[in-house]
């Protein structure tokens, strides 16, 4: 059983990122105010009140700042509503994109109509936990790894030995994402960025640069996904979940040296294509989760739309808008700021966006089918631990 | 605050029943990895059972200690709270090593400037006692053998 075109984004909101918190005395704002501003968002673009969300289903992603284990009812209670069921999301920041898969689920199951997934994070305001997975804390952090950044710099120097990948290549990336940043009126990161400025910012993890990295904000998201019945009653057209695929913990040849150049989203990416029916030609623009540019070319690689290391489709392809495959048609969450777990929401976002024709200044012509992924976790010797693609439509 | 943490601003490993046995061989200057018993396959980070098989038999197994960089990272920035143990050793070299059975470990490159260290440079690894519990593993440049 397929549950492809059976569930729907119905509506989504999201409160605008901000930086506050980081200087000292500074104006700062809670996470639970981001997290209720953005459900209310999503509430009013659906049409509903909590009253409706009352006995369904509720989805709240864990962060890393607020790793609390009954987080899902707390944010019930933050809310003010008395769902039916909760979920829970733990793969990070791949959760927005596998909770509309496990709504997706819930809703066929006929156990509820309609969930609301929340997320919300204010790394400014909450302090870091400093909770890490073991091998991490064992084995990496004693030798003075400093999170992500140094972890994908590993990534990224052998893809570059590898394959010859340049900076040429990863700053058409960051150039074209903040192209679609710049019109995109709540990107953070608008102002036009050259492929100098790119290649030039400064060293973190060599090689790993300032601007090859995401940067850390406050701030709330929502969506709320309902079978295609309950859309009809909706005022906003509803964007259909099409194809899905989830892979955690890919291992790529022997585990104790697993490629680490390969992504999960090869696995995930064939199940969603599969689900969908739909082909690389089909898909109208992608979302791709961007915590780090190298990250973005690699997903381009295992998703499909070129062979692993063909430096010269990045050469040759028009990533804008207007171009022959759109991606990070917002400017992604490079540009838009990364609310810890909460930010991979808004590529979600992003999609339904350009899928109700709502781009702005940004809007793919014709956008019928688009493609957004999840990624989560670093894990030792490795790249993203969780990774989770979705491929949604305006039709079914 | 653990003893050994008052010892050293760095963060330290847990050692624990999983992971002892690692840290007391490395205290004693010997590489350690798991070895599955059942299929042979190496194991590594520690686990209960075998990634490959499932088995729950599980040998620490000594290894050469030899290897080459997989990939590697010059650290220029603290990032984090956590981290500010190594302000002071900044800049210095994390490396991917692929050990000569397979393994492939996280550890740092010492011994050479930062610039001599290369994608497949040949690698052999040290001790560095931090505690009276934890000696951390890192590597070095092959010496020539005698």
């Amino acid at each position: 059983m397929s549950i492809k075109g059976k569930a729907a984004i119905v509506a989504f909101g999201e409160t605008p990122v901000d930086r506050l918190g980081r200087k000292p005395g500074e104006r700062r704002i809670t996470m639970p105010e981001y997290l209720s501003r953005a459900a209310r968002l999503a509430l009013e673009d659906a049409g509903l009140t909590k009253r409706d969300l009352d006995g369904q289903g509720l989805g709240a992603i864990y962060s890393t700042n607020y790793p609390q284990p009954f987080w899902p009812e707390e944010a019930a209670e933050i809310l003010g509503i008395s769902p039916g069921l909760l979920l829970g999301g733990g793969a990070g920041g791949a959760s927005g994109v596998s909770l509309l898969a496990q709504a997706a689920a819930v809703i066929n199951s006929g156990l509820v109509e309609i969930v609301l997934c929340v997320a919300a994070a204010a790394p400014f305001v909450d302090s870091y936990t400093g909770i890490h997975p073991g091998d991490t804390r064992d084995f990496e952090i004693p030798y003075g790894m400093m999170g992500p950044n140094s972890k994908i710099a590993l990534v990224m120097r052998r893809h570059m030995h590898e394959y010859g990948t340049s900076l040429g290549h990863l700053a058409k990336i960051a150039v074209t994402s903040r192209l679609h940043a710049s019109l995109n009126p709540s990107a953070y990161l608008r102002s036009p960025l050259t492929a100098e400025e790119y290649k030039n910012s400064r060293l973190i993890a060599d090689p790993i640069r300032l601007l090859d990295c995401v940067m850390p904000a406050n701030g709330g998201k929502a969506f709320i996904v309902a079978s295609p019945e309950r859309a009809k009653t909706l005022p906003k057209p509803p964007v259909f979940l099409l194809g899905f695929g989830e892979r955690d913990n890919p291992v790529f040849g022997a585990s104790s040296h697993s490629n680490a150049l390969i992504m999960g989203v090869r696995e995930a990416g064939e199940t969603a294509f599969q689900m969908a029916g739909v082909t690389r030609k089909d898909i109208d623009f992608l979302e791709l989760y961007d915590d780090y540019i190298i990250i973005v070319l690699m997903q381009i690689e295992d998703l499909g739309f070129c062979q692993k290391g063909d430096g010269k489709f990045f050469e040759s392809t028009d990533f804008t808008y207007k171009g022959d495959l759109p991606i990070q048609t917002g400017g992604g969450m490079i540009n838009c700021g990364q609310p810890s777990t909460a930010g991979g929401v808004g590529l979600l976002i992003e999609s339904a966006r350009q899928l109700r024709g709502k781009g702005g200044q940004r809007q793919v012509k014709n956008a019928r089918t688009g493609l957004v992924t999840g990624l989560g976790g670093v894990a030792y010797g490795k790249n993203l631990g969780c990774t989770a693609v979705a491929i949604l439509g305006r039709e079914t | 605050m653990p003893e050994d943490q008052k010892e050293s601003a760095k963060p330290l490993p847990q050692s624990n029943s999983l992971t002892q046995p690692f840290w007391d061989s490395a205290t004693k200057k010997k590489l350690v990895i798991q070895r599955c018993k059942s299929c042979d396959s190496w194991v590594w980070c520690p686990r209960p059972s075998c990634s490959t098989c499932g088995g729950e038999q599980l040998e620490w197994t000594p290894v050469s200690g030899r290897g080459a960089v997989y990939s590697f990272t010059v650290i220029r920035e603290v990032v984090g709270r956590g981290g500010r143990g190594f302000e002071k050793e900044i800049p210095y070299v994390v490396a991917w090593i692929d050990l000569e059975e397979g393994p492939r470990i996280c550890s740092n490159v010492v011994g050479c400037s930062l610039d001599d260290v290369y994608i497949g440079m040949p690698v052999e690894v040290l001790f560095e006692n931090v505690t009276a519990q934890i000696t951390l593993p890192k590597f070095r440049p092959l010496q020539a053998s005698v």
